[in-house]
């Protein structure tokens, strides 16, 4: 990783939800960077912030969301303070995303082809012939016949929406697309071709990829590294070794642990009593605190230092030291 | 075609060449009736205090046949409970197999009525089957059932509405109005999938926990293929409304012998990066509906290792270890 430098650096980001009960808070204070070339994962249950914060990185935080402080370095430059224009050419052509069952929002009575060529005529100045070879191009590049560019959504099976869906983000040969949960709707044999059409990907066209998930199966498969995020805030940090072998965070081995294993040996599954917190009033101090089986009195006082114990690996947590 | 067998040989359930075909009507000038072979022959067996998984992608059928064992949909065949043909017996007279054959859905946020009270939920399917003489010995019954699921304490869940508990608390409360019947057969279908994964966990422990203590048989459908590993005793394998194999859980998922379990298998990635996963050993895509189902073995299309044999001829399944079943004409 020591030669690939870093495209995105998010500092101390916060994104609050403004409601009649008061704020919610999504994301509390997260940082992390990706470097070109990876695949970076982000894992949490519902309502951890996992996708606030990658909205926060389009810039499509929905309202009553806000952006309250911190910072998005993209190759150096703080996207919060972009103007239309700018934001205009970083969507897409930068950073572009796959949104969550996006692949049941293609419009119906529109081809595939011509769905990847609008993307592509409404942020570059091409005429409508190159963007429909372009087009072409694209959904060979995620494993679908050029012969299928005139199709409509519904002649296309599940799978092969999502490789669509792949190809239209990848219409402005963006530098790193993010994708929230790219494969859950689908079926197991499609899912791991999807898979190996984003692993693919990231090798051919050196795209890093943000890659945001509930399973964590799904993180060990493609990513270098990733971030286990609980309650508005990332817990720990690393890379995919360092999460999955050698976890620090009590939340982080407890979250590998519930996990049923289908191959090798049968181990015994654990489950996280309690559920995580309302984030209007989150608990004081650490967050994990009610759920941890660990605590210890300095936990239900003190908020827990991001610190790193190895290089690269980063955990909030006060019983590692 | 003989079911697999179950240990000691005590069947609570047995399905026998179930069919349900649903029709459509397709085309635009000459509209023709085509029929969706939704489940096409499905036989197998439960036994008492028995967890059978029934695994398969979208659209092979499991969720039809979970449906049609409970006589929620029509269906052809044979569904012999406690050795009785249910299917002869006319729906009017069935309610009393209702209280012994017990449903989970998938979403325990559409599955509970919000604008009763956790008490009421319950205490409508006692009602309902008459199991409570009073008011007292009616909530003695909620009151245990909240326990059996965990709800503890109960009075603490009674009277809230479904909106203030969580996913995992709702399917809880789901389970508890089907035992709270005291049922010997319960259909979850998918009853962990809409479920956080750290809550997940505690649901599947809760089935198991279910089946020792009041010896209630489970029809577990499912297409997660790990957490059937640790929750069946037996799994069966449907593709395109057919069971192409069943064994032991462990069995199955350990020395698969049809090649879509094995593609199934490999397919599922592994929460460790230490393990990849390998190619996967198939062909194409999953038909989206069951309405041309090709001829001699349904899988041989996708199929690696297919013959010429596998497109004539339909395999059957056939016992090739002590208690496994598959349905392959390349193994037998």
């Amino acid at each position: 990783m020591a030669t690939n430098k870093e495209i995105l650096y998010i500092d101390e980001l916060k994104v609050f939800y403004e409601t009649k009960r008061g704020s919610v808070k999504a994301v509390d204070g997260v940082s992390f960077n990706i470097y070109s070339r990876e695949a970076f994962g982000l894992a949490g249950e519902s309502g951890c912030g996992k996708s606030t914060t990658a909205y926060a990185i389009m810039r499509l935080v929905p309202p009553p969301g806000r952006i309250v402080s911190g910072h998005i370095y993209w190759m150096g430059k703080d996207i919060l303070n972009f103007d239309d224009e700018e934001l205009r050419r970083y969507r897409w052509k930068e950073v572009s995303m796959v949104f969550q069952s996006a692949m049941n929002a293609l419009n119906p009575v529109m081809t595939i082809g011509n769905q990847i060529a609008e993307a592509i005529l409404n942020h570059e100045n091409v005429s409508k012939d190159e963007a429909f070879k372009r087009a072409e191009e694209l959904l060979e590049l995620v494993g679908i016949s050029k012969d299928r560019v005139n199709d409509y959504p519904h002649e296309f099976s599940g799978g092969m929406r999502q490789r669509a869906v792949i190809a239209m983000a990848l219409a402005c040969n963006p530098k790193l697309v993010i994708a929230d949960e790219p494969v859950t709707a689908l079926d197991v044999i499609v899912q791991a071709q999807i898979l190996d059409v984003l692993r693919n990907l990231k090798n051919k066209l050196n795209l890093s990829i943000l890659l945001i998930t509930h399973d964590l199966s799904v993180i060990a498969d493609i990513c270098d590294r990733a971030a286990i995020m609980y309650a508005g805030k990332i817990v720990e940090l690393g890379s995919v070794y360092d999460i999955f072998n050698n976890p620090l965070h009590p939340y982080t081995q407890l979250l590998t642990k519930s996990f049923p294993r289908l191959k090798g040996e049968r181990r015994g599954i654990e489950y996280i009593p309690g559920a995580p917190p309302n984030l209007i009033n989150p608990p004081k101090g650490c967050r994990f605190h009610p759920r941890c089986p660990y605590v210890k009195d300095v936990c239900r006082e003190r908020e827990p230092k991001y610190i790193e114990v190895d290089g690269g690996h980063y955990v909030a947590c006060h019983l590692v030291k | 075609m003989s079911s697999s067998e179950v240990g000691n040989g005590d069947i609570l359930l047995r399905v026998i060449n179930l069919r349900k075909y649903f029709s459509v009507r397709r085309g635009i000038l000459f509209k023709r009736t085509f029929y969706v072979k939704a489940v096409d022959g499905v036989s197998f067996d439960i036994g008492r205090g028995e967890i059978l998984g029934l695994v398969g992608e979208s659209g092979c059928g499991k969720t039809t046949t979970g449906r049609a064992i409970l006589r929620l949909i029509s269906a052809e065949g044979k569904i012999l409970f406690d050795g009785v043909n249910i299917l002869s017996i006319p729906l009017r007279k069935f309610k009393p197999y209702r209280r012994k054959m017990q449903m989970i859905f998938q979403d325990p946020y559409e599955s509970l009525n919000p604008r009763r009270r956790i008490y009421d939920i319950i205490a409508q399917a006692i009602r309902f089957h008459k199991l409570a003489n009073s008011a007292e010995e009616e909530r003695e019954l909620v009151v245990q059932s909240l326990e059996e699921v965990g709800l503890r304490p109960p009075e603490e869940f009674m009277y809230r509405y479904p909106h203030m508990l969580s996913g995992g608390q709702r399917q809880r409360v789901a389970i508890a109005r089907t035992i709270v019947l005291r049922p010997e057969l319960i259909v979850a279908d998918e009853p962990v999938s809409m479920l956080d994964v750290s809550t997940r966990v505690g649901i599947l422990l809760l089935l198991k926990e279910l089946q020792k203590k009041l010896k209630i048989s489970f029809l577990y459908i499912t297409h997660d293929l790990a957490t059937a590993r640790y929750v069946c005793d037996r799994i069966a394998i449907m593709y395109l409304g057919k069971i192409v194999e069943i064994g032991p859980a462990e069995e199955v998922l350990t020395n698969p012998l049809h090649p879509y379990t094995k593609a199934l298998i490999t397919a599922v990635p592994e929460p460790d990066p230490n393990i990849k996963r390998g190619k996967i050993p198939i062909k194409g895509e999953v038909p989206p509906t069951a309405i041309n189902i090709p001829p001699g073995c349904r899988f041989h299309p996708r199929c690696i290792y297919a013959e010429k044999k596998c497109m004539e001829c339909e395999p059957e399944l056939i016992e090739v270890k002590p208690n496994h079943y598959v349905a392959c004409l390349m193994i037998q």
